[in-house]
Order: C-alpha cells, then structure tokens, then sequence
C-alpha cells in the first residue's frame, strides 16, 4: 500500500514518462505493472474467469436472456464519453458501407474495423438550444446518456434516467454490482458551470433518476478496492468477507433510523432521505448478491496507488479496471467519462499546451483545427487501446470479450467549434454476443440517438421497454 | 445608487398612501402600476419593451390581465436587477430620475415580490449531507481522526458556485457505500475495542541519531518521519530504550528499501543491513536496488530491567559499482512492545476519553453504561440529543454484539458508533423548527441546535463545539449570539471558513490545479524565465497565491477592515517566491506575511492577484472576455446573459481591420461593433482589457507580441479609467454598493446551503444597509448574514408560499 503511494509519487516529470515510454517498448502488454503499478495487466485468463460454469449459466440464465448471450456467456455494455466533439471533416469515413476509408482520426481504429461499426445520422435534439440559449456542454453531457432536455437551472437539477441505469434496473441483480460509473477527470473546477446549469450535468452521465446523478469514481485504487477488496493480493477476499459484516451490521438500524427521521419531512426533504434509503437497500441487495455468487476471484495484481501522474495513464488503468469488471462478471453495465463536455484539459504530453475547449472554438483558424485534430486522435488511441485488450481477452464461451461486449463511444457535441448536436460522432464496438454486426459504416439518417439506445437495451434482455428519451423507433441495421 | 434607507422606506410609504384604497391586494398592486409605474416605463422603456417591441424578449405590455402582470416574477426581477445594476435604460438612451427608480424598484419589492421588511420571507433550505470538506473537520473534531476524504468520496456536486447546496448534494447508493466504510474505518482507529493492551513505544526512524539524513516519508502514515540511510556509505545509527521491567517484549522492524530512478540507468549495488538489541544481532540481511518496497521484521528478545541499545549497521557491499540510482534504506520506525506478560498490560491510548469508568459485570449495569456512552457520542455527532427510540436501537445493536462470545464490551458500543457515523441524521444537517419560540406573525425561528449547527459549518465548516450545543441545550445560544459569533471568529477552526468561502466564491482553490504553460505565456512576451522553463507553473508560487487570497480575506475579516480593501488596497500578503514573481522587491523567504506596497504598485486588492488572473486565463493566454466575466458574476454582481447560440467567429472581426494583424483589444474591438455581441461585450471586455498588463500567470508585462499593452477603457456605466488603478478606484467610489450586494448575496448562498431568488432581495438590502451604515466594516457583514431572518428562521414545512403578504397588511394599517 503505502510503498506504492512512494513509487508513484516519485514517478512524475517529464524523466519519468520518457522512461515509461521506452519501458512500454520493452515489454508486451500483458507483462503488466509497467510504470510501478500504475497500469494492471491483463491477468491470466483462466484463473479469472467466473467460478460458475459455461453450462451453469446457460441454464441460470435470466427468463428473456437478460444481459446473457446465445452462447450463456454475459453480455455486457458501456458507454464512453470523450468530450468536445471532433472536428467532422477528419472523423467521418469515406466509402460504402462495408468497404469504407477511415479517416484521420479514426487511423488508430484500423486494426480493429471489423470490430467496430461506425453510425451516421444519431442526432440529439434536446441538447440544441432551443429556447435555453446558451449551456451547450452542459447540455451535451447531461443528454447524451439521457437523450432529455435537462432542466435549466443552477440548483434544481432534473435530467432523466440514464440508459445504462435503465438497463442495470432490469439486469443488475445478475452481478455483485448493479453497474459502475468512472470518469478520469480527476479534479473539479470550483464556481459555477456551464452558462446557468448545475454542475452535475456536466460532471455525470449517468442518472438513476432525474433527480439522482450516479457520482462516477476517478481515483482507480478505490475502484479496484471496491471490486476486489482492499490490501495486498491473496488477503483481499477476507477483506471484503470483513467488509460486508460491518456493512450488514448497520443495515437494520440504518434503515430504521432513517424512516423515523423521514417521517418527520417535508416532500422535498424526504427527497433526499429517500436517497439514503436507496442506498442501504442497494447494499443490502449487493451483499445478498455477493453471497450467493460467491466473492470474485482476486485478481492477483497489486492495487493501483491511486490517480496516475499522466491523463493517458490514468485512463488506461480506469479501462484496465473496467475490463476486469468485465471479465469476472462483476458488473455487465458501465460508463466512463473520460473528460466532461466543455473541458479546457491542456495536452502539453503530445506538445498541445493550450486548453481543450480553448482550441475547440478554432473559428477556422488552420492551426488550431490541426491541433484539435491530434487530440481528437489520441482520444481515440486510448479507446483502441482498449478495445484491443477486449478482443484479446477470452470470455467463458470462447469468444472475445469484445466479442460479448457492446461498447459506444462518442460524444454529445458533433463540431466542437459550433456546438451541433446532430450527425454526433458515435462509434459502436463489439459483438453484441453476435447481435451485432460491425465491420460497418452505417449511415442512418437523421435519427435520435435514443433509438440506438432502445436497440441496445433491446439486446440486452428489456424487450418491453417502449421508448427511451426522445425515441422515435428502434435503430434497425446496427 | 447609494440612496439610503430613510428615503426608501418614505417612498414606500408615499407609495401606498397615495393609491385608493383597493379592494385586494393584487388590484392595488395593479392600481399602483397604472397610477406610478406604467408612466415611468413609458417614458424609458417602452420604446424597446413595449407596442411589439420586445428587445431582449422582454416586454411590459404582453399581459392580458393584472394579475397575470404580478405574477410574471422572474420578468420583473429580472427588470429590477437591470435597473439597479443601471445596465437599463441603457447608457445612452434617457435615464431616470434616482426617485422613479426608486418608486420602480420599491413597487417592485412590494407588490410583485410581496416583501416584507419587517418579516422577510426566510425561505427554506433542503436538508442537506455535509459535504467532503464538512464531513472530514466534523470527523476531526468528533474522533481526533484524520480521515482523507478527498481521496476516499467523490468531489461533490456545485451548485450557484458553492458546494454547500442541499438541492444538488446527492447521496447515489455508491457514496452511501463509502460512508459505512468510512464510519468501520474511523471508528476502528478511533476507539479501542479492549481494555488493556501491551505497552508500547514507537520509535520513528528520525529518533535514530549517528548519521542518515531525515526524510518525510509521504507515504508512510501515520509514521512519516523516516531516517534515509545510503547504499553507498557506511552509517551506525542508534537510539535507546529504558525497560521498567524485565521480561519478554516484542520488536517490530520496518525498513523500507528505496531508489529513485535517474534516467534508464539501473543501478545494481547492494547493501547489507544489520540490527541489534545491545550485543544481539537480530537483523543481518543483503539487499538490492528497490523502488519502495517494505520490508517487516518481528523479534521477540528478553529484556533485562534498565537501558538497552537499539542499533542499525549498513554496510555497502559494492563499493566498485557506480551508484546510479540513489539508492538508499529508510528506517521508518521500531516499534517495542512488552513486557508481554498480561499482568503488566496497560489501559489502551486515548481509553477513557470513551470509556471513562471500568466496564461493570452485570447485565444491566452494562446496559447502562453503554446507553450512556453512547448517548454522549449521539449528542456530539448528531448535533442534538438523540430521541429515545433511537438511543434503545444503538444500545440493542452494541448488546448484540458484545453478548457474543470473544466480543469484548468496547467492541460493542464501537459497532454502535459506526452505527451513529452511519446514520442520516450525522450525514444530513438536519434543521428543526423551534417549538417554544414562535412570534406571532412572523417566520418562526429555528430551533437552536439548528442554529449552532448552521454557524459552526458557516464560520468552521465543522460540528459545533460543546460551548454551543450547552447553550443551544439551556436555549441560551440566540440571546448569546454576539458574543458567540466573536468567539467562533477568534477560534483557529475559522480558517475553515476562509479557506472555502475564497476558495469558491473567488476560485481561489482552483490555482493549484489549473494548467499553465508558462513557456507558452512567457513567449507571447519574448520572454523566458529558467525558473519556470517547465511545462507547469511551481505549486510553491501556487500554494502562496491561494495563501494570499486567503490572508488578505483573513486579515480584512479579523481586524473588521473595509470590505473595500479587498477591491483596492495598499498591502497584500507574499513570501519571496511570490513577491519575486510579481516584481515586488525586499520580501524574502517562505513564510506569508503582510506587505505594504509601494505606491505605484498595482498589486492589492483580489483583481491583481495571482488566483484571479490565473483562474480566468486559459492555458497559454490571458483571457479578458473570462476576466470581465468574472469580475461582472463576483464583483459587481452582474452577469450577462450567457452567449447566444450563433457566434459570429471572433476571425470575422478580425477581417474587418485592413493593413494588420489586429491586437486582441483590436478583434475584441470590432467583435462588439456587432449588434448582437455588444450588448454584452461592451460590459464583459473593457474590465478585462484593464487586466491586460497582467499575464496568464498574474506577472506584470508592459507589451505582448511587441505591442504596448493598452489598458484604457470605459465602464458600461460612463467611467472612463486609463489603467488598472483607476479602475479600482471607481470601483471602490461608484460601485460599493454593488459590491456589498454581490458578496452578501454569496456568503448568504454559502451560509444558508440553497440557492438565492427573488424572495431574498428583501434580506439581502437590509445586510447591505448595515453594512453601508457601518462604512463597509467585514464584520457588519457577517453579523448581518447571522441576524437575518433568512439564517435565523425558515418557512415551515409544507409552506411553499410566504405567510401573511407583506402588502395585505401595509394596507390594513392604513
């Protein structure tokens, strides 16, 4: 514990990352703990795949194959939000369907196409002005998973459910955790937001009811510590059998205790009571859940230290984190912010050293769109990177995870520069356990983003749910 | 502006004594619009809000009846604050007389907002859970524990610039989850679970004498002074123990073996580590380069009564190999614990601040006891006497526990604590009306456990003491608040309150963490500085800017100075690091102190502090339009609508100067000749414009890009300044009284955990009012917020709509 907090914190400045960079040549990839821990690798399959057998959960498998492939493997989705938009001319594909060019921006994305299906046409009207005027990034996080028009206001926040926590409603009783929220920014600005929104909107896209943001998690130690438990490897499972006797101890007064207190509020207040009790019942859940699936296997790697020194770092190890969530079937719903909408994050590591959405009002200024650009870029390196690890991780069926996998990643705004919510930069990998079919540029016309949604949700065992946000229809061909 | 409150008051009574008497309140109101309103808004307003005219959207003749005309709130506040503001009439069109104004402004107040101003509408805050700050001084002051809540909870929510809002501070399942691990945590570390244990003494590795260099060991808490002992040089260290009595003791060890990486280079020499109690070698061991890995060691020795030598040896073992790494050993602490023979067990640290009796031995006496611990605990961390039926759920559960076989008593009453950390009513603030105290006629009070909680977390951000809550118990505190309020201020935990309160209403927090490029910065000058050729900004020269902001609030709000000195003044606080970055000379060293600067300095005062001017800059570049902007949300108190959703480039501006490439006072310049930019701009730029001679990172510069800085400029409001000190002057003379409205309406915002609206005016003029009577004395401003009836009362529940309209009832009188 404490020695790795000492190695990370004599791995910052720019020594170290050149030394990261020349140990990353060195090593393969799945040689892990590259940069003293500050990225966990990928463990050996077998001893991490899910004590229940292929067969068990074939047959254990939820009425309508909720959240499970044909195979009985899981299947599992998330949603990746990179922020600012990119600028269109260097996202969009040429070509047909299936025999397309990609693009500028896209290049780190050519060794997986036939994994990944990129859409045309998703729109999200409720983040265009309208009559709200300005808010644009507020708006374009706070719809993106939502597909609502949030409400205008500093302190009165109302979104709507989120389709992830639409979807962990319905699935996630199936694993220790109902679904889990990450994001990689790491610190937060202090004042107020976006034009005359709350904070919230922009700082969290996932909502488990319009008033209830689900605060999503930065700092990779507490995430892994949460799944897996806490201390060196090999003690964490007694760790977390600890844990879960304390958490239960409290669980009866807790409860009691807060319906005494509520009685005595008024609506608004019981609002927020209501919250707590949320959240004693869902521990409740998720430790009933945990004893009757059994702890996860310990990963058998060291805990993260905490927030890496680079913002590359930090997101590889939040989506090494997320893959092993995958992988032990901890979850099958996730979403990982990887910057809010309206971030000014300087990339002085790839020598971009003004601010993100400085740069993204370009107003056509050459330079800055080539720079924009090169972020655009390496927003999309990092999900590759990612999204190879998933393809070449094996999921209990045999396949890929990728494979098993729904995985989105875009963004609420389409041209940074303009705020456009329509025609948004929308690219879905995986398999979908074979209910997808990637390999593909897609261009669907002018259509909500929600549909897609709906498709998802679809796949992932809600067959009745009959629209999402502003849907219109289901999102045929994807 | 500047009209004081006598002649306000006697306009508001013309006001109503002139209007027929009316049937209701609502038709006066309209009665008194037609009579005294309509033919002012006729005379300077219509022409662009009224006859199909609706600039801005807005317009005083769209109702269909009157009722819907009063009704329309957010139109009129909307038209108040302009008028106030003088943002409308605009500047070149007619302006008002200060009387019609008034009457507007007064008409307003009473006939649409229904104020009161003899009891103000105190609204109602949602009950809220403290946040990350809140929770951890509360925690601190509670149990002693440190407990890292920046790292273990999510950073919460913001809502109106403050992260103290009860309607946007969530709870979603997975904090609830953190806080009953957090309550295990602090707890464990807290309170002993036994009643006797080993003695023990700690020795950290700086106690070591002989050699070494002392080094903090950042990770190794809580034992962070460790001795560094070099791979590459002998060293003896040792220190001394006294055993008062003879017998077996345990030894425990920890070292911790380090190298920090200089290059790619490895570095593969070793060491050889010895330890020893007197004459016994304990410890005989090699080593190779390490990053930071621990290692433990357990001895069990006889000690004989008396004075025993604990030594360490390291011996290098490669002296021919070059040392590449620094590698080094760190003695991080021994720890001896003996004699290990029961009989000699002591009672454990910190035991009778929770256990102050011996456990009895009979059921019921047991019972008792546990009630009354936990009892005494409840009070402090729930802010209140817990209520019965709670109390005999924390005493069943602590019984549960310890009836177990292998659980000791203590361990009981521990699991009831968690209990209490876990409950909503420790991480809601929760606020009761006070039962015994109701004026009739008027917003009843909170009771006064609410109100020692609602100063403790304005002036401490933390629990209140047991001064308060004894007083909020004898139902003293309210007639006791002056000197309350004094007291709180003197106490150390009021940095507390300084440290959020600037760190948000000024972002004074967000210095450490923003990005600078100072290479960037300093290029745009033709500049390079050695000190800061590296891609970020020193967090010394950070760390002291926030300090300064701080201290210069600090220093206003102690010494009860005018809140006009933090707008302009002849002092700052710096050390030599920032004193030097700012171009200040003769200050020197590390340590933050009161400067008083020479008079041409445009230093003092928050505009020209490094905080300001580096949290409204982007990365590589000042920004002015976020500087104006700034000054307009926090200083003035007048934020313009936000841009509207087509923006004309900034570049199309630019193509309009022929000849050139244009300054960026220049594109500014043309981007306001555009109608649809300049209603705004024309507020925004020229503020920010004066801020000009200050770079990204707050240094002072005369030109950028080989340009001299222009820093000339005019006010929305008519003042034309020349440079920065001018502005602040006309600032300090014509706008005080904005300002005072501005920083009331934040520190009531931050004091009372919910956003402000219309129903605040009322409060929030009658702070100014004192703090205006008092020639802008800090403290006026603060006892203000404390006796206002919006932090003293609230509406009672299920009251959405204020009792008794104020209106109604001037009528009545009449």
């Amino acid at each position: 514990m404490n020695d790795m907090s000492t190695n990370h914190s004599n791995l910052s400045g720019k020594k170290q990352s050149q030394r990261l960079a020349a140990a990353r040549l060195n090593f393969s990839r799945r040689h892990f703990l590259r940069g003293m821990g500050a990225c966990i690798a990928l463990p050996a399959l077998q001893s991490l795949l899910p004590a229940r057998s292929l067969a068990a959960l074939a047959t254990s498998a939820a009425p309508g194959n909720l959240a499970t492939t044909s195979t009985g493997a899981p299947l599992r989705t998330a949603f990746l939000y990179f922020p600012n938009g990119a600028i269109p001319s260097a996202w969009w594909p040429t070509g047909e369907e299936k025999d397309f060019q990609l693009n500028h921006t896209m290049q780190p994305l050519d060794p997986l196409r036939e994994h990944i299906q990129i859409i045309g046409g998703l729109d999200h009207r409720n983040a265009m002005p309208g009559t709200d005027g300005a808010g644009d990034h507020a708006r374009a996080n706070g719809t993106f998973l939502t597909g609502v028009r949030v409400k205008k206001s500093a302190t009165d926040i109302h979104a709507g459910i989120s389709i992830d926590q639409a979807i962990a409603r319905e699935v996630g009783h199936l694993t220790r955790l109902p679904s889990l929220e990450l994001t990689c920014d790491a610190g937060r600005n202090t004042g107020s937001c976006d034009s005359g929104y709350a904070c919230a909107y922009q700082y969290n896209m996932s909502w488990s009811s319009p008033t209830t943001p689900m605060t999503p998690e930065a700092n990779p130690r507490q995430v892994f510590e949460r799944l897996f438990g806490a201390g060196a490897p090999g003690e964490r499972t007694l760790e977390l059998k600890r844990r879960r006797a304390e958490e239960r101890s409290i669980l009866d007064f807790a409860m009691e205790d807060a319906r005494d207190m509520q009685h005595r509020l008024d609506t608004h207040d019981r609002d927020k009571l209501d919250q707590y009790l949320t959240g004693v019942r869902e521990l409740e859940l998720r430790i009933q859940r945990t004893e009757k699936m059994g702890d996860p296997k310990d990963p058998a790697r060291e805990t993260p230290a905490g927030i890496p020194a680079t913002y590359g770092e930090h997101i590889e190890l939040m989506s090494d984190i997320l893959l092993l969530a995958f992988q032990t079937d901890s979850t099958r719903v996730a979403t990982l912010l990887l910057a809010h909408d309206g971030s000014n994050r300087s990339f002085a590591e790839i020598g971009i050293p003004e601010g993100h959405h400085d740069l993204s009002h370009h107003f056509g200024n050459e330079e800055k769109i080539k720079k924009i650009r090169d972020i655009d870029v390496w927003y999309v390196q990092q999900v590759a990177r990612f999204l190879e690890k998933l393809r070449d991780t094996k999921d209990v069926d045999g396949n890929s995870l990728l494979h098993n996998s729904m995985i989105l990643y875009g963004s609420g705004n389409a041209d940074g520069n303009r705020h456009t919510h329509v025609n948004l930069p929308i690219i879905l990998a995986g398999g979908g356990g074979g209910t997808l079919s990637p390999g593909r540029f897609v261009q669907q016309g002018a259509k909500p983003a929600s549909n897609l949604f709906l498709s998802l949700a679809d796949r992932m065992g809600l067959h009745d749910l009959p629209r999402f946000g502003d849907s219109t229809d289901r999102l045929a061909n994807i | 502006m500047g009209l004081n409150r006598t002649i306000y008051i006697w306009l508001l009574t013309v006001l109503v004594s002139v209007s027929p008497a009316a049937h209701s309140a609502e038709l006066a109101g309209a009665e008194d619009f037609r009579q005294h309103i309509r033919p002012i808004l006729e005379n300077y307003c219509f022409d662009c809000h009224a006859g199909g005219e609706n600039k801005g959207k807005v317009a005083f003749d769209q109702f269909t009846n009157d009722q819907a005309m009063l009704e329309n709130r957010d139109l009129w506040w909307h038209a108040f604050k302009n008028l106030r503001a003088g943002l409308m009439p605009p500047q070149k069109k007619p302006q008002p007389t200060a009387a019609e104004k008034l009457v507007v402004e007064a008409w307003i107040k009473q006939s649409v907002f229904n104020a009161d101003p003899q009891n103000p509408d105190p609204g109602r805050v949602t009950i809220r859970r403290l946040n990350r700050a809140e929770y951890h001084n509360t925690i601190h002051d509670l149990l002693g524990v440190d407990y890292d809540t920046a790292n273990a909870f999510p950073p919460d929510d913001t809502g109106g610039g403050f992260d103290d809002i009860g309607d946007v501070l969530t709870l979603p399942p997975m904090l609830l989850e953190k806080y009953v691990v957090a309550a295990n945590q602090i707890v464990r570390e807290a309170v002993p679970t036994v009643s006797k244990v080993m003695p023990e003494k700690l020795l950290v590795g700086r106690e070591f004498l002989g050699g070494g260099v002392a080094t903090t060991n950042r990770a190794g808490r809580p034992y962070p002074r460790a001795l560094t002992l070099s791979y590459y040089k002998p060293a003896a260290v040792s220190n001394d123990f006294t055993a008062d009595i003879a017998g077996k003791y345990q030894v425990d060890v920890s070292v911790m073996a380090i190298g920090k990486p200089l290059g790619d280079v490895s570095d593969s020499n070793r060491c050889r580590l010895i330890f020893g109690v007197d004459d016994a070698e304990l410890l005989h061991n090699e080593y190779a380069g390490e990053n930071g890995r621990p290692y433990h060691y357990h001895y069990e020795p006889d000690l004989t009564a008396g004075d025993h030598r604990l030594a360490f040896e390291l011996q290098p073992l490669t002296p021919d190999q070059p040392p590449a790494n620094a590698l080094a050993m760190q003695i991080i602490s021994v720890k001896i614990s003996g004699p290990m023979a029961r009989e000699h067990w002591v009672q454990p640290k910190d035991y009778k601040i929770y256990f102050p009796r011996k456990v009895p031995a009979a059921a019921a006496e047991r019972r008792d006891y546990a009630r009354e611990i936990l009892a005494g605990f409840a009070r402090r961390a729930f802010r209140r006497p817990p209520e019965a039926v709670t109390l005999d759920r924390l005493v069943k559960l602590a019984e549960s526990v310890y009836q177990q076989p292998g659980k000791t008593f203590e361990a009981g009453v521990a699991q009831g604590m968690v209990a209490i950390l876990s409950s909503p009513r420790f991480l809601f603030l929760d606020e009761r009306v006070d039962p015994t105290n109701a004026p009739a006629g008027k917003f009843p009070y909170i009771d006064e456990f609410s109100l020692a909680s609602r100063l403790s977390y304005l002036l401490w951000s933390s629990m209140p003491d047991e001064e308060l809550l004894h007083l909020a118990e004898t139902g003293r505190l309210r007639q006791n608040l002056k000197p309350q309020v004094a007291r709180m201020l003197k106490d150390r935990r009021s940095e507390g309150f300084v440290k959020d309160f600037t760190g948000q209403w000024l972002r004074a927090r967000d210095i450490e963490t923003i990005p600078i490029d100072p290479r960037v910065v300093l290029k745009r000058e033709g500049k390079s500085d050695p000190a800061l050729d590296d891609n970020s900004m020193p967090s010394e020269i950070r760390t002291a800017m926030r300090q300064e902001t701080e201290q210069c609030f600090d220093y206003v709000l102690r010494n009860d100075r005018s809140l006009l000195e933090l707008l302009d003044a002849d002092y700052t606080f710096l050390n030599g690091p920032l004193a030097r970055h700012y171009g200040i000379p003769d200050v020197s060293g590390q340590k933050m102190r009161l400067v008083h600067l020479p008079a041409d300095s445009p230093r003092g005062g928050i505009l020209t502090q490094g905080t300001v001017l580096g949290v409204t800059s982007n990365p590589t570049r000042t920004s002015p339009v976020k500087r104006g902007l700034f000054i307009l949300d926090n200083i003035l108190g007048t934020p313009p609508p936000p841009p509207p959703p087509d923006i004309p480039p900034l570049e199309d501006a630019a193509k309009s100067i022929p000849g050139h490439t244009p300054s960026l006072r220049e594109t500014l310049a043309a981007h306001r000749d555009s109608p649809l930019c300049s209603s705004c701009h024309s507020r925004m730029d020229p503020l920010g414009l004066a801020l000009e001679n200050f770079n990204a990172m707050g240094m002072w510069r005369d030109q950028e890009f080989n340009q001299t800085i222009d820093a000339t400029g005019s006010l929305v409001t008519g003042e034309s300044f020349t440079n920065i000190h001018e502005m602040k002057a006309i600032l300090v003379k014509n706008h005080a009284q904005d300002f005072y409205t501005t920083l009331t309406e934040k520190l009531l915002t931050y004091a009372l955990g919910r956003g402000l609206d219309y129903n605040d005016v009322e409060t929030v003029d009658q702070i100014v009012a004192r703090i205006e009577t008092s020639d802008g004395r800090a403290q006026s401003l603060i006892t203000g917020v404390i006796e206002s009836a919006a932090f003293q009362r609230t509406r009672p529940a299920g009251g959405s709509e204020p009792v008794a309209p104020a209106k109604t009832r001037l009528r009545a009188e009449k």
